[in-house]
């Protein structure tokens, strides 16, 4: 099935010759995938021609505050043991460095992967992103890329341990343990066996002094508040890559009570637009990597001001959704044209045709003169022997019969008959008619017989007469029969030349005539087609979608038996048992034996005028082409057998560019149950513990929206409309995006750890132990300092 | 190991000066452990948040409640706005053309643009 033709395709004049350059609001490009996007040409659609394509890796090396950075670093040992080690732990992206830095030192995908090397069969662990390239030598099959979360909490602590190894390792740790006191982050309201779990990893494999955990959005809600980006009173609306999270900051300090988590990020918009692209075009699935895809989501994806007007402009096929739909044109290499024959190929081709086809006759003939020529023979033979016999005493005809092998005079005879028959037809004389006309004046004393009243007869002669009567009337059957086809083949040439001489009288008229009645013809087969498997009508109507796709297999007369069939199976041992009482129970056996079924009548009268109708249409107009069953019960079928063109190696995306981020807020399309971002806001302010009509207008005049899916344009707008919504009217409501809404939580962190008070926040070894699982529990720092 | 591969150390060492464990000592070679981990929900179910007071905050009590507001219907194939469903497949669509679209879909397709948004036919 071809689920690509779903869209309608836009045509593209090729009018507009300006290179397409829509400057998003934001570029990110992950530094070892960037090549891919080379080879791949993203095109606006509006603006597709052959002369114009760009790139869409325009993005500059400046603004990328994406890349993975994995580089070692060597000035692991200049920093003092005092110095802390900030680690943004996302579900997404590990990010590792100094505190009081502006930048981690090293940033990559928190994943691990275990393949197997190829040659030597041994299982490496490879963390983080790297060049796809090199990972050709590893057998990659038996195990994807593994995450250390579950939704946003940490749960596997042994893949955990290689990503601190390799974030410590690329930081250019090199001593006996991790002397640096170590800022983690962690997801709001963290269980405390994760929270527990991660301590004694750290305390126990990396020698860490000590150790602070703080949440992601309240640094970053913290580093833009120093900033003035936000207030010290607000909500911080944090879109990560597995869960969103709404907490509000009163006095510049995180309320988690009033906080409110919805299980929808950046990994479900990803996931849903890799899941409808690859159900459109089923062909290119392999094409719809998660890395591949992430980049189209982050190059394309938007957020409408409102999802049903925009869908209502892409349904309607208007000139901005035209602008709006963007394609992404694999790589494609134009099968390579054939190229029509030349004159001397052709004359060739003919000179060994007509060569091989003089062979083929010779060679008949040669056959067919041997043949004749044993036939000859045989014949002359046959007939010297008749002549012999002839001369032969009848006494010695026995003996001289048994030498030739032939048991009667009557036998050669009819021997002779036959060979000079076959001769004649050897040599291409008509037989059978000279035969016939032979025949003619012959009848009458044939059926001698016929006139002659029975009692005028011997017994053998009424014998006689009655197999002449029989003879007589299968001759004049032959001879009726005859006439009647003569008659018929008057009456066609009859007909066409009257066709003919209308034809030429007014050939447009005609053509339309026979047009039009071809196609009344071919209606009323496929009406009738469509009743016999649908059964009489009662279809509600829908006759054109009622008989594609499932469960119609059966036609009218096979349904109304398996009916009777089922009926009978079910109705026994309901009371009283009265089958056969009646005669007419008995005719139920009739209509249940399977020679019911009436449904081959042949090609009836209709079906033979469309034939001819068709037939003298492709004479008279070469643009008509006749529609084949095929192509309507079929649909599929037709477009395999087309050569594949550029447009099949498109991929289109219109609607899915706000569809798949939409689930932001509707996270119901993807089954999740929750409220959605707007909404989120007012759960928040319904859950704070104390009522406050002027804290609540403080809140809300100073939303900040971060983590990676805060990038999409037109959040801000959106969030805006639909938190006005929620809220009473006149409110202020302000909402700004983060500063950086990608690192922010890092520097944030790093900010604060570089606080003197940190110190204060931070817990030991000895504390870890000493206080118990309770404290941990209740351990929280303070984000003020 | 290929010389590009060491040269771009691809691959995670298994011995590191700073760590007090090594990975090899923590997880022998050749040992089945078995399963050493818990799945979120058997973390959550060990967390006993039913002991605590219902008014602190954890990770249980803070996730979101259902939506209040009415459910927009998008086609699942289009995604347009979708006044109709098909009670024989059971997705939503947009108009006569979707239908026909939705009508000629194998069941695996179907089961894949239901599973979507979670409404697929589980057998169990």
């Amino acid at each position: 099935m071809d689920v690509s033709n779903e869209v309608p395709i836009i045509r593209i004049e090729d009018g507009a010759h300006h290179v397409c350059h829509y400057t998003l609001s934001f570029t990110i490009c992950r530094g070892f995938y960037s090549h891919e996007t080379h080879q791949a040409l993203f095109l606006s659609k509006a603006t597709l021609s052959s002369s114009s394509a760009c790139s869409s890796s325009s993005a500059s090396p400046t603004t990328m505050p994406f890349i993975s950075k994995i580089h070692r670093q060597s000035d692991y040992n200049l920093f003092s043991s005092a110095t802390p080690i900030v680690i943004d732990n996302g579900a997404s992206y590990f990010r590792i460095g100094w505190a009081g830095e502006s930048d981690p030192r090293v940033i990559f995908r928190n994943i691990v992967q275990r393949p197997r090397h190829k040659i030597t069969g041994e299982t490496v662990t490879i963390v983080g992103d790297h060049d796809p390239a090199l990972l050709k030598y590893f057998d990659c099959t038996r195990s994807g890329p593994r995450s250390a979360f579950d939704s946003n909490v940490v749960y596997q602590f042994e893949t955990m341990e290689y990503i601190l190894d390799f974030g410590f390792d690329r930081m250019g740790a090199n001593g006996s343990g991790i002397d640096h006191p170590v800022l983690i982050t962690e997801c709001v309201c963290n269980p405390v066996q994760s929270r527990s779990k991660m301590g004694e990893l750290l305390f126990e494999t990396y020698g860490v002094p000590s150790i602070a955990f703080g949440v992601d959005a309240a640094f970053s809600y913290k580093y833009n508040q120093q900033r003035g980006v936000c207030d010290k009173d607000g909500l911080a609306m944090c879109l990560g890559f597995n869960t969103t999270h709404v907490i509000p900051f009163v006095d510049g300090e995180p309320i988690y009570k009033g906080s409110c988590r919805t299980n929808i990020g950046g990994y479900h918009v990803t996931d849903y637009l890799k899941q409808l692209l690859s159900l459109k075009y089923p062909h290119h699935m392999a094409r719809f990597t998660w890395e591949k895809v992430e980049d189209l989501k982050m190059e394309h994806c938007y957020i409408t001001p409102d999802y049903a007007s925009e869908a209502r402009l892409f349904q309607k096929g208007a000139k901005e959704a035209e602008e709006k739909t963007r394609c992404w044109q694999l790589p494609w290499v134009p099968p390579p044209t054939e190229e029509p024959p030349s004159e001397e190929e052709i004359a060739r081709k003919a000179a060994i045709k007509e060569r091989n086809g003089q062979r083929l006759r010779e060679m008949a003939e040669a056959k067919r003169s041997s043949r004749i020529n044993e036939l000859e023979n045989e014949l002359h033979g046959l007939e010297f022997l008749l002549r012999q016999l002839e001369q032969v005493e009848e006494r010695n005809i026995p003996s001289f019969l048994a030498e030739t092998g032939y048991v009667s005079r009557q036998e050669i005879e009819s021997a002779r008959g036959k060979a000079s028959q076959s001769l004649r037809k050897a040599k291409g004389e008509p037989k059978s008619e000279q035969a016939e006309t032979e025949a003619d004046p012959a009848t009458n004393e044939k059926f001698a017989l016929v006139n002659i009243p029975d009692y005028m007869l011997t017994p053998d002669q009424i014998i006689e007469k009655k197999k002449q009567l029989s003879i007589k009337s299968m001759f004049e059957g032959r001879q009726r029969l005859k006439q009647k086809r003569h008659e018929e083949e008057l009456e066609r040439e009859r007909k066409q030349q009257l066709e003919e001489e209308k034809r030429l009288e007014n050939p447009e008229l005609y053509l339309e005539q026979l047009h039009a009645k071809y196609k009344d013809l071919s209606e009323k087969i496929n009406q009738r087609k469509r009743l016999k498997t649908n059964g009489g009508g009662h279809t509600n109507g829908n006759n054109l979608s009622g008989n594609v796709g499932r469960g119609e297999r059966l036609n009218a007369a096979q349904r109304e038996r398996m009916r009777l069939l089922t009926t009978a199976a079910f109705d026994r041992g309901k009371g009283e048992d009265t089958f056969g009482a009646r005669d007419e129970d008995w005719q139920l056996y009739k209509l249940m034996s399977k020679d019911n079924d009436d449904d081959d009548e042949g090609p009836d009268q209709d079906e033979t005028e469309l034939a001819r109708i068709s037939s003298r249409l492709q004479d008279l107009d070469p643009t008509f082409v006749p529609k084949s069953e095929a192509s309507t019960s079929q649909p599929a079928e037709v477009p395999r057998s087309r050569p594949l063109t550029k447009e099949d190696f498109q991929i289109v995306f219109g609607v899915e560019r706000f569809r798949c981020p939409e689930i932001l807020f509707s996270p119901k399309w993807i089954g999740v149950d929750q409220v959605g971002l707007d909404e989120m806001a007012g759960v928040t302010i319904r859950r704070l513990p104390f009522k406050d009509e002027s804290l609540e207008e403080r809140l809300t005049s100073s939303i900040l929206v971060t983590g990676g899916s805060s990038l999409y344009p037109g959040i801000v707008e959106r969030l805006e409309a639909g938190i006005r919504m929620i809220r009473p009217c006149g409110v202020p409501i302000k909402i700004v995006r983060a500063l950086d809404p990608v690192i922010d939580a890092w520097r944030g962190a790093a900010a604060y750890a570089s606080a003197p008070e940190f110190y204060t926040q931070t817990f030991s070894k000895m504390d870890y132990y000493e206080k118990g699982e309770d404290w941990l529990r209740s351990y929280q720092p303070k984000y003020s300092l | 190991m290929e010389a590009e591969i060491v040269e771009a150390e691809l691959v995670l060492p298994s011995y590191f000066s700073f760590k007090k464990v090594q990975m090899y000592e923590k997880y022998p070679k050749g040992q089945s452990r078995g399963r050493h981990w818990k799945h979120l929900k058997q973390i959550i179910q060990a967390e006993n948040y039913q002991n605590y007071p219902p008014d602190e905050p954890n990770y249980v009590n803070i996730e979101s409640p259902p939506s209040m507001h009415p459910c927009k219907r998008i086609c699942d194939i289009t995604g347009f706005e979708a006044p109709y469903y098909d009670p024989r497949t059971n997705l939503r669509y947009a108009n006569t053309d979707v239908f026909k679209i939705v009508r000629s879909l194998p069941n695996d397709y179907v089961q894949r643009y239901l599973s979507l948004r979670n409404a697929q036919v589980v057998l169990k």
